[in-house]
């Protein structure tokens, strides 16, 4: 603000009664405002967390319980302890899902970086045509394909003789294709912001362009691949409705769906629901902590799907 | 250009074009010659040799109960999902707006405010969408109940997840809490690049700050919130998971995803279900044509 504005306004004589009326209204909204969307999203984090640490009885009481009188492990052994009545083994879940998400975060990494250096330093024909049908491949919505890819797979399996259903494999290739057209969008983007200069030399220095790639391209991308590392793996991790399809055996279920098939027993235990889920949740959001940098970039330019 | 170099930009291509060719297109192209033809479990292992039936399970689809308008007390997936596609789209990006605005103040935390305000939309939506179940719980252990009966708002227990005109209330209240802070970092990304001193003309022109929101923030963030708007609107129609697991699809809550799944995989008819998910493709690509078409005039003419 100018001095000769302020000068004028202060002459006036109400400037800073007029200054602090509409400072302590705004900030009074503003805190308001900020404590509603706070207590709002951590709240369900709160319960879900403090229910899994509740007994059965105080889960089922006559009112909610806000503080657990201790922290009783009942439902965590009811998922880890073999000694534990209708013990659940969600460490096999556990296995399974990190079975799926790593690989799916590996290998789309790999692939798509190899898919996104010829798009951004190889030139060659159907390029353009390739970048924009990653583009609306990515708008096909997954309840579009999942009755298709169930009936191709039953067909696949009754022909070649080997079981799609509960088939880790499956759900790998389908969290792939799921993720792969965005990752190769965001990582050609990223190779086109390094410098060519730098990959030329070590061509002319004698270079083959995989010595290339492996010596230069990535070293030079460690952020880009990190951010898509990360997100394939939240993706694979959390993924929900192709797993719901293709998983049938106990044995395979990932914990999307073990979680959904205790919430779904015939007596409800809260607590072991909360307690799975909390499992679940926690490396997701020590995850995002963690590369929240990397990650909020990613957001933005739309990586997720959902 | 080497040969060489083009052989090896297919080569490198090639393992991503065979997933996303034999995994999403090719699907794509088989969920319409499946919406023709009559395919059950019965003959799903002989699925090319399914009968071809025309526009039989459209019209099967259009003349479902689950899916047709039967009145206000039976809407029908389609309007369902209109209806809750755009209230919910609508109220995210007003909740988004009104946290980057509040994240666009400096204050002491606020990076950490900026990471929790995240936390829904990176939570799996299995916790998060049990949470609230928990959270709205008929049993005297639910916390709403719990509350509202303790203001006297409420007489009895209610599950209002099972409430026909409450629970579709209740599952977009539940998107707009999930999938606010997607709209909130995108906006908050525009805000923190409109210059300064837009703001200070205005205050030498003595404009207050609902003035300056108004003649200045908004003009300045429409595109991304129109951006937004239609992203949000295209991922929230195709959303399967939040209303069923919220819901099941049940009391008034039933949109086309949901019943695109029902059709499939309880009824086993998949080439009803393949027919509903084309009707919701259709009706996103006219939509979709329709928007970029106005916002496109709209962008000549300013």
């Amino acid at each position: 603000m100018s001095t000769s504005n302020l000068h004028e306004r202060v002459n006036k004589g109400n400037f800073i009664d007029h200054l602090a009326k509409t400072l302590s209204w705004e900030k009074f909204l503003f805190a308001v405002g900020l404590f509603f969307f706070i207590s709002m999203i951590i709240f369900p984090f709160y319960w879900m967390v403090s229910s899994s640490f509740k007994s059965g009885a105080e889960i089922a009481g006559r009112a909610p319980v806000y503080i657990p009188s201790s922290l009783r492990l009942d439902a965590y052994r009811e998922l880890f302890d073999p000694a534990w009545k209708s013990f659940q083994n969600f460490g096999s879940n556990i296995v399974n899902s990190l079975l799926v998400a790593i690989p799916t975060a590996l290998i789309a990494v790999v692939l798509s970086i190899m898919g996104a250096y010829a798009s951004a330093r190889l030139h060659f024909k159907g390029r353009e045509w390739i970048l924009n049908g990653v583009l609306i491949v990515y708008l096909f919505p997954a309840v579009l394909l999942m009755i298709p890819l169930f009936a191709m797979l039953s067909k696949i399996s009754q022909t070649f003789g080997f079981n799609v259903q509960d088939n880790l494999v499956i759900l790998v290739l389908t969290y792939l294709a799921q993720t792969l057209p965005v990752a190769l969008y965001m990582l050609t983007n990223y190779f086109r912001t390094i410098p060519d200069e730098i990959e030329q030399a070590a061509l002319i220095d004698g270079c083959t362009r995989f010595e290339v790639i492996w010596r230069v391209t990535i070293p030079l991308a460690i952020p880009a691949l990190v951010t898509v590392g990360i997100y394939t793996f939240m993706i694979a991790w959390n993924e929900f409705l192709y797993a719901f399809i293709f998983l049938n055996d106990r044995a395979t279920f990932t914990i999307p769906i073990k979680i959904n098939t205790i919430f779904n027993d015939p007596s409800p235990r809260p607590h072991v629901v909360m307690a799975a889920s909390t499992i679940m949740t926690i490396p997701i959001i020590v995850l995002f902590l963690a590369f929240e940098k990397y990650l909020s970039q990613g957001l933005t330019s739309g990586s997720v799907k959902g | 250009m080497h040969a060489s170099e083009v052989r090896l930009a297919w080569l490198l291509i090639l393992p991503t074009a065979v997933i996303v060719f034999g995994l999403i297109l090719f699907p794509a192209i088989f969920s319409v010659w499946i919406s023709f033809h009559k395919i059950g479990l019965y003959n799903l292992n002989d699925v090319f040799h399914a009968p071809f039936i025309g526009f039989d399970n459209y019209k099967s689809v259009l003349n479902d109960f689950a899916f047709k308008w039967g009145g206000p007390n039976q809407w029908g997936a389609w309007v369902t999902t209109i209806f809750y596609s755009f209230i919910s789209t609508f109220i995210t990006l007003i909740g988004g707006l009104i946290a980057a605005i509040l994240l666009n103040r400096p204050f002491r935390g606020r990076g950490l405010a900026r990471s929790v305000f995240l936390f829904p939309y990176v939570a799996p939506v299995i916790s998060v969408a049990f949470v609230w179940r928990w959270l709205l719980d008929p049993r005297p252990s639910g916390v709403l109940n719990h509350i509202l009966i303790n203001l006297g708002l409420l007489e009895t227990q209610q599950a209002f997840l099972a409430t026909r005109g409450l629970a579709i209330w209740l599952v977009i209240i539940f998107q707009a809490w999930r999938y606010f802070p997607f709209a909130m970092l995108m906006i908050l990304a525009r805000l923190q690049a409109i210059d300064d001193t837009l703001y200070e003309a205005a205050a030498v022109d003595g404009a207050n700050s609902w003035q300056k929101f108004i003649s200045i923030t908004i003009p300045q963030i429409r595109y991304v919130l129109g951006a937004i708007f239609l992203l949000r609107l295209l991922w929230t129609f195709n959303k399967f998971d939040d209303i069923w697991l919220l819901t099941g699809g049940g009391y008034g809550t039933n949109v086309l995803p949901v019943l695109t799944y029902q059709f499939s995989f309880n009824m086993y008819d998949f080439g009803k279900g393949a027919a509903t998910a084309m009707i919701m493709m259709a009706a996103l690509v006219v939509f979709i044509i329709g928007y970029v078409l106005i916002i496109m005039r709209n962008s000549e003419e300013s």
